[in-house]
């Protein structure tokens, strides 16, 4: 179609004028009016509530989160996003379960806290207020290209995050094979309670900050993103994303512990607080990671269209220079319910493998370079199985509510145990319901 | 026609009345007058005629005429003949294709160069059929919206299933119009557009289509070819001056395929696309 046809295509400038006074004449009229249509940009807003609460006590997260986008003619668009973050409860230092109270010092320095015989030491520190703010500009570059730059930017109490990312679309294949690359660049300041802990430094007594380093900490993030979309046919939609992540700077969790252990028993090593203080009974240093991460992902999903249902599968493998290797499977089925309603049950299964430098304890007189007793860095599996329902309200509004379970068993490979610990005392299970309740509406 | 029509005005109540039944009254006669499904109409007289010429009504030959300018500047991409067509093309969803002979069969007893047009006379070749399916309502808006314009100057929008045309005064609070999400859910948001005069015009995909070996046969057919044109988009809405104009924009706009985005842009036209 089109240009082979020497100058009287339906493009050339004439088409328009000729088409004009071929409808004057049609309709008998001398002239038309010129038309007055105007795009109104548009607000819409993505609103949920999250409720995260663990078993025993541990976390328990409200979050509220709102995405505003206003539309603009030209196929623009400007979005922002807030989350709003409240996280209470407590999170396992690293310390293990021993036979005896055990006493720890606040990451502050300031206070001290116990933990009774056989219980999972579980830290509070963490536990804060969160608010992260994004911002996203969006444009047509050309026919064929879409362009996109934001900003993002978080704060909590110990922690600010500011970031910039870029990504650029680009059409192929008559719309059916959109192209992605995209590019993110971080830093975050890390400002720990009492200052971060030197690599390994011993949990001192009250008041004891000689071990720490003053000031602040960095982190520098950058992300690169390729991907492919791929339209198949009218049912079937697959995508493929390959990312890099390298993070450098400190990388550590400065309240995160490891339990000094008898080499031969695997029980802890007694201590005794200075005169006149209050301190740890007990001999735990803090942890110790590299200052270096490199991530690499692979993403592939696939839609699939069937009648009004759309079941969704995805599979995600991560592997990274910590020797962290993950997976993570994913189905989602969305069901029509009625004329407005739907139901999607999901499931996702997550497994890991652990970091090099992981290890549970410590024995009296090893002083790796790096070692972390971070249950998210141990070998584990994760189970989520969720419903969600949804539906249109009559205004043209969606609204929805989410119910899921999740349930992480870890494992401490044997080789890392020692002496007499017990493998299931080490990691014990993270149960957690998740409760999500969500509104769109256009403004 | 077969959709909802209503007319909103800002008149009075009385003069309403009035411009309602004035525009019913028009949609209706030009619904008998060409539609492919009543017997004894001009259409008809001229379908049946098999080879035999026709003399036409000056309404009628306008619109011939109108179909021959625009059978000329498209390229022969807009033809009115083309109907026959749907002997061998059923857009069921199902993967029922015709065959290349079956198509060129058909494909013989189209083309608005096959008649002869001379005004007021008609002649098609036996066999061949006229449909003004694709610029007769966009023609009954512009028609009814001049007679509604006619009783009062307060702004009126005459939509007839989702082809609208604003007459009266401009300075008022404008007219808003949604063009609807098209596609899975999140592709594309609603638009909202601010309608003070002029017209609006929608040509679709309907979901009409067919589906073989992962290959999808859009609805819009190629009367140069006979077959479907390819990449078309879902949905295809053009701002203009009449809504004779906004239909064709988008009817030619469809029938560019892929390059549909491009056609528009070049005519210096608002317009939406939906993939």
């Amino acid at each position: 179609m089109g240009a082979t046809d020497g100058g009287r295509e339906p493009g050339s400038g004439q088409f328009v004028q000729r088409l004009a006074a071929a409808t004057c004449s049609l309709l008998g009229i001398g002239s038309t009016v010129p038309v007055l249509a105007q795009e109104e940009p548009t607000w819409a807003l993505d609103t949920s509530f999250l409720y995260y609460g663990e078993s025993d006590e541990r976390v328990q997260d409200l979050s509220l989160n709102v995405l505003a986008r206003r539309l603009f003619a030209d196929d623009k668009v400007l979005s922002f996003g807030l989350v709003y973050d409240s996280l209470t409860g407590a999170s396992p230092s690293g310390a293990i379960p021993l036979n005896e109270v055990q006493t720890f010092t606040r990451p502050s320095g300031n206070d001290v806290y116990t933990v009774q015989p056989g219980e999972l030491p579980l830290d509070d520190t963490f536990l804060d207020t969160r608010y992260a703010l994004t911002a996203t500009w969006q444009q047509p570059l050309g026919r064929l290209y879409t362009g996109s730059v934001g900003l993002s930017f978080s704060t909590e109490y110990d922690y600010t995050h500011a970031g910039l990312n870029f990504g650029i679309t680009r059409d192929f294949n008559t719309r059916n094979t959109p192209l992605s690359l995209g590019a993110a660049i971080a830093r975050d300041e890390i400002d720990p309670e009492g200052g971060a802990p030197l690599p390994l430094a011993p949990m001192g007594n009250i008041g004891d900050l000689s071990a720490r380093r003053p000031g602040t900490e960095d982190k520098d993030v950058v992300d690169l993103l390729i991907g492919v979309t791929q339209v198949v046919n009218e049912h079937l939609l697959v995508q493929v994303n390959y990312s890099l992540s390298d993070s450098s700077g400190y990388l550590n969790d400065p309240y995160k512990i490891l339990t000094v252990v008898d080499p031969a028993t695997g029980e802890g090593i007694a201590r005794v607080p200075a005169p006149g203080t209050a301190g740890p009974l007990h001999e735990y240093r803090f942890e110790s990671r590299p200052d270096q991460r490199t991530k690499h992902s692979l993403f592939v999903q696939g839609k699939y269209y069937m009648g009004g249902k759309v079941l969704d599968v995805s599979w995600r493998y991560m592997t990274d220079d910590w020797e962290i290797d993950s997976h993570t499977l994913e189905a989602k089925l969305r069901w029509p319910l009625g004329d407005r309603g739907w139901v999607e049950p999901h499931l996702r299964f997550y497994t890991q493998t652990e970091a090099e430098f992981y290890r549970p304890s410590l024995p009296v007189g090893e002083l790796p370079e790096f070692a972390s007793a971070d249950y998210r860095l141990a070998p584990f599996d994760a189970w989520t199985a969720g419903l969600k329902y949804g539906f249109r309200t009559a205004s043209g509004n969606e609204a929805g509510i989410r119910l899921e379970y999740y349930r992480q068993d870890g494992s401490v490979p044997d080789g890392l145990l020692i002496g007499n610990q017990d493998g299931d005392a080490l990691s014990p299970e993270l149960d957690a319901v998740i409760l999500t309740v969500s509104y769109g509406f256009d403004l | 026609m077969a959709s909802p029509c209503e007319v909103l005005s800002r008149a009075g109540r009385t003069v309403a009345r009035e411009q309602l039944r004035a525009v019913a009254e028009e949609a209706w006669r030009i619904e008998e007058k060409f539609s492919r499904y009543r017997t004894g109409n001009v259409v008809d007289r001229i379908n049946t005629a098999q080879g035999t010429p026709v003399d036409v009504d000056p309404e009628t030959a306008d619109l011939l005429d109108f179909a021959a300018e625009l059978h000329r500047l498209s390229d022969g991409r807009f033809d009115i003949t083309s109907g026959v067509l749907r002997e061998v093309w059923t857009f069921d969803g199902s993967d029922r294709l015709p065959t290349a002979r079956e198509v060129g069969r058909v494909l013989g007893r189209v083309g608005w160069d096959k008649a002869t047009w001379v005004r007021p006379r008609l002649t098609l070749a036996p066999g061949m059929q006229i449909d003004l399916g694709g610029i007769g309502k966009e023609y009954a808006v512009d028609r009814a919206a001049l007679l509604a314009a006619a009783l009062d100057s307060a702004p009126c929008l005459i939509n007839f299933g989702g082809d609208l045309m604003a007459v009266g005064e401009t300075n008022h609070v404008p007219w808003q119009v949604g063009i609807e999400a098209v596609g899975p859910n999140g592709g594309n948001p609603a638009r909202h557009i601010a309608l003070a005069r002029g017209a609006l015009a929608t040509s679709g995909d309907a979901r009409r289509f067919l589906l073989r070996d992962g290959v999808r046969y859009s609805h819009i057919l190629d009367p140069r070819s006979g077959w479907p044109v390819t990449g078309a988009p879902r949905s295809v809405t053009v701002a203009a001056d009449t809504c004779t104009q906004a239909g064709m924009l988008s009817t030619l706009a469809m029938l560019m395929g892929g390059e549909a985005e491009a056609f528009l842009a070049r005519q210096g036209v608002r317009y939406w696309c939906m993939r």
